[in-house]
């Protein structure tokens, strides 16, 4: 029997559009205004590159890769590295040797963030955390350091059962099992006042993130969706400490803007707190005449309130996983689905409910079951969409949402 | 390949087995209520000791769902699910319960009693988590959510055990409350110790796949005999049945009666089995003669072939060892080595993967193993894939195709992982 070849890439094999950026990603701060910043975080969205790590990396930053919903970011900070949300390939990232390796069946971004290693694009980075939300999160991790050795890559268990008096306990000394890798990866020791500092400017930054996000529910014409979510999406693209400069620039203006309200439908998103919809979804969705009113993108920025760091800043840290009252598809439900949707619906005062999940996206798939029924019995419209990374073609979600659009508001 | 010594049909072990199915189906048909309450639980690091301890019958929906698929009943269910809206991409096993559940629960082995608590091991697979959140709802029972750190290293950390033990106490705390009953600690001593002397049986049997001819068949046999180990440990009725398993087994060691009539390929099968069409695709083994050795799917359980047994004298604490040690909640290199040291151990030439369409758990990186075990370890490797539940996604002749292609290069190639230099 012939050896099948190896279905690994060469490794000088890449694939992408690169975006070079300044050392000190001056052209942030430089940027005339906010269509200028909205206009370049769509190019480094879109650059599977990583531009922003690149440029970190040129003064010898050292960056960790964090794959969603949840890593405690102020850890990674107070070691002096940068954090950065991993979001997969988007929609230009070819997919050619990922699949052999984890399997078809499979949600995009698990792909694309392995074709990212297989051909040196996460090459960037000196760490990888990825927390076990689902089964096929917590397998790719277990194929990184052999497809990608070097890097340190860390399997954070993040607890599921909320109601033990262990969990706090347990989840602090995970958080100490990945001290030990960020240690050796920064050469730092671990310091609770470091990371006291970490935890305090990340309550700032959660707070401007809030304050965005309650804009665009409370004056949704002020804000479109594709802003907001780019503005968000930065958010784990750049130095925090530079996006909470963006963030406190440009919020009042945003404030600022004559709210011109048109004739839309209030909309929940519900289903994107992992893989993520391409531009264009994003852009559609407001496009066809909803305001998304609030959403799953990017939990990572308002997973909870601030944090006191306290005597033990670690231990604080993980009680604030703990005791958050996120209630999202890869966490443990607090509560029913049911009750859990209407709520979220009356807090966003939400006319109707947008499903848009990853396909084979099986966490997200099977809330929808559930929150449909609870919707259903109090008569809120809904409509499923589902997305791939590489997905393209719009034509039959443009109208399927424009007859959705049309129903609620001529109803 | 039936026949008069093929020890499947021989077997009083098998029969023993059938006729346990049986009456516990039976059993459960009639139990529910505050008198006999049911429990739901996963297989996966189970707690059925404790459970059973406080007077619960236990029904396990992922052993219902292979029995459903195994008697070819599972595709209705599964289209009651997916009218539900449980999509083609979700699980087979849940789509097969949820199905079943909305339609009464009536099986052709026997009504499936509703649950009166929900336990959630969540031990190696997220999926368990949704699966038993949607049984909550729809039932609107007591959930209790054991959450088992993933195993990222050999042995169990510290702080895990500390984790599982404590939530351990408050299951036990959470099971008085519920029932009104106080819990019994020297019974769960008692009960302990005849799942140690189940598991001791069954480890005795998957290591007979080390004679060479192996006397068992430790993927399409060894199914079978998985029943009690996960759903009636802690019984005398499963500790005595691997005491009959293997006197048979030495007995076929002694007659010399083999799984296949003449061994040319000993195997390694990792992956679920795709139960809907199961005979067909053992036939495809034996036709090539080809008897597993070894299996990862029937250590799902627990791998108590590796040390994770109970010990009366440590209850909580090997319980909590034990669930750490169920198969997919081993990270994936210790899988890969695992799978490697099997190979090893049982002398076997080749390694067979099964993946299921829509079970990330297990299948989420098989390709990767793939190609570890051709490239780094020099195993002869084939994967197929199909769904443990959902006969639509079986394809006999690509099955089969690709089998025969893959045992034939075997042949032609005369490689084996000894040749290879894995085995010793
Ligand atoms: S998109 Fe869904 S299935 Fe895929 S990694 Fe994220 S949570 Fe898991
Ligand atoms: S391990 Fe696989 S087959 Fe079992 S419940 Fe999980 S997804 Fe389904």
């Amino acid at each position: 029997m012939a050896t099948p070849l190896p279905m690994y890439p060469p490794t000088d094999e890449t694939s992408a559009p690169r975006l070079e950026l300044a050392e000190d990603l001056r052209e942030f701060r430089d940027a005339a205004n906010l269509e200028a910043v909205v206009k370049l975080a769509r190019e480094v969205v879109e650059d599977p590159s990583y531009p922003t790590v690149r440029a970190w990396a040129l003064h010898g930053g050292k960056a960790v890769g964090c794959f969603p919903v949840y890593t405690p970011q102020e850890l990674i900070h107070s070691f002096g590295l940068l954090p950065v949300s991993l979001h997969g390939g988007g929609e230009h990232l070819e997919i050619s040797h990922a699949d052999a390796a984890l399997g078809s069946f499979l949600c995009s971004i698990s792909k694309s963030t392995l074709e990212l290693a297989l051909t040196r694009q996460l090459a960037p980075f000196q760490g990888f955390v990825f927390p076990y939300i689902c089964d096929v999160s917590r397998n790719l991790e277990g194929l990184f350091p052999r497809l990608l050795p070097g890097p340190e890559t860390h399997m954070l268990h993040l607890p599921q059962n909320f109601h033990t008096r262990a969990a706090v306990p347990f989840l602090t000394a995970e958080y100490r099992r990945l001290v030990v890798k960020l240690e050796r990866l920064s050469g730092r020791p671990y310091d609770p006042d470091a990371l006291a500092a970490s935890m305090r400017l990340f309550n700032t930054h959660r707070a401007r993130i809030a304050e965005l996000n309650a804009l665009k529910r409370t004056s949704p014409a002020k804000v479109s969706l594709i802003e907001s979510y780019l503005l968000r999406r930065l958010g784990g693209l750049l130095p925090r400490e530079l996006h909470l400069q963006l963030l406190d620039r440009f919020l009042p203006e945003l404030e600022r803007r004559p709210a011109r309200p048109k004739d839309a439908v209030r909309v929940l998103l519900v289903g994107s707190f992992c893989e993520q919809p391409t531009l264009d979804l994003v852009d559609l969705l407001e496009q066809v005449g909803c305001y998304a009113v609030d959403d799953e993108f990017l939990q990572i920025h308002r997973w909870h309130g601030p944090i006191e760091p306290g005597d033990d800043p670690l231990a604080s840290l993980a009680a604030a996983y703990v005791n958050a009252p996120i209630d999202i598809g890869v966490r443990a439900t607090p509560t029913t689905k049911g009750e859990a949707i209407l709520e979220r619906v009356r807090v966003a005062d939400a006319q109707a409910v947008l499903f848009l999940t990853a396909k084979f996206c099986e966490p997200a798939l099977e809330d929808v079951v559930l929150y449909r029924r609870a919707l259903d019995a109090q008569k809120i419209p809904y409509l499923h969409l589902e997305y791939e990374e590489r997905s393209t073609a719009y034509e039959q979600s443009r109208l399927q949402l424009e007859t959705f659009v049309e129903s609620i508001l001529f109803n | 390949m039936s026949g008069p010594t093929t020890p499947e049909f021989l077997a009083r072990a098998r029969d023993e087995q059938r006729d346990m199915v049986e009456q516990y189906y039976r059993d459960l048909a009639s139990a529910g209520g505050p008198k006999r309450p049911v429990a739901y639980m996963l297989v996966g690091g189970n707690l059925t000791e404790i459970v059973r301890a406080f007077g619960y019958e236990v029904v396990f929906p992922e052993i219902v769902a292979l029995n459903c698929a195994i008697k070819h009943v599972s595709l209705p269910n599964i289209l009651n699910a997916e009218s539900q809206g449980y999509g083609l991409d979700v699980c087979g096993y849940v789509k097969n319960d949820l199905g079943l559940q909305e339609m009464g629960g009536e099986t052709p082995f026997g009504k499936i009693p509703k649950p009166d608590l929900l336990v959630c091991s969540f031990s190696g697979c997220y999926v368990y988590v949704k699966w038993w959140e949607a049984l909550a709802e729809r039932y609107g029972v007591p959930l209790f959510v054991f959450d088992v750190p993933y195993m990222r290293d050999r042995a169990p950390q510290a702080e895990d055990l500390a984790y599982v033990v404590t939530q351990l106490e408050e299951f036990i705390a959470f099971l008085e409350k519920t029932t009104g009953r106080s819990f019994d600690r020297a019974e769960l001593t008692r009960v302990l110790a005849q799942s140690r002397r189940a598991e001791e049986g069954w480890v005795r049997y998957l290591r007979s796949g080390t004679h060479r001819p192996s006397p068992i068949e430790a993927y399409f046999e060894a199914v079978f005999y998985m029943f009690p180990i996960n759903v009636l440990r802690g019984t005398a009725t499963a500790a005595d049945f691997y005491e009959t398993v293997n006197a048979e087994v030495d007995e076929r060691i002694r007659l010399g009666m083999y799984p296949v009539p003449e061994e040319k390929y000993r195997v390694v099968v990792e992956g679920v089995p795709p139960y809907p069409s199961y005979r067909t695709f053992w036939d495809f083994f034996r036709n090539w003669g080809a008897v597993s050795v070894a299996a990862t799917y029937p250590k799902v359980g627990g791998l108590f072939d590796r040390g994770f047994l109970h010990d009366p004298a440590r209850p909580l604490e090997s319980i909590a060892e034990y669930s750490l040690g169920a198969y997919v909640n081993q990270s994936w290199p210790l899988r890969r080595e695992l799978i490697a040291d099997y190979v090893r151990e049982y002398s076997a030439d080749a390694v067979v993967i099964h993946g299921i369409k829509s079970c990330r758990s297990f299948t989420a990186g098989q390709g990767d193993l793939r190609d570890w075990l051709i490239h780094e370890k020099g195993v002869p490797t084939l994967y197929l894939e199909s769904d443990h539940e959902d006969p639509r996604y079986f394809a006999p002749a690509q099955i089969k195709n690709r089998m025969d292609a893959f045992f034939e290069s075997l042949e032609q190639r005369g490689a084996t992982a000894s040749a290879a230099g894995v085995a010793p």
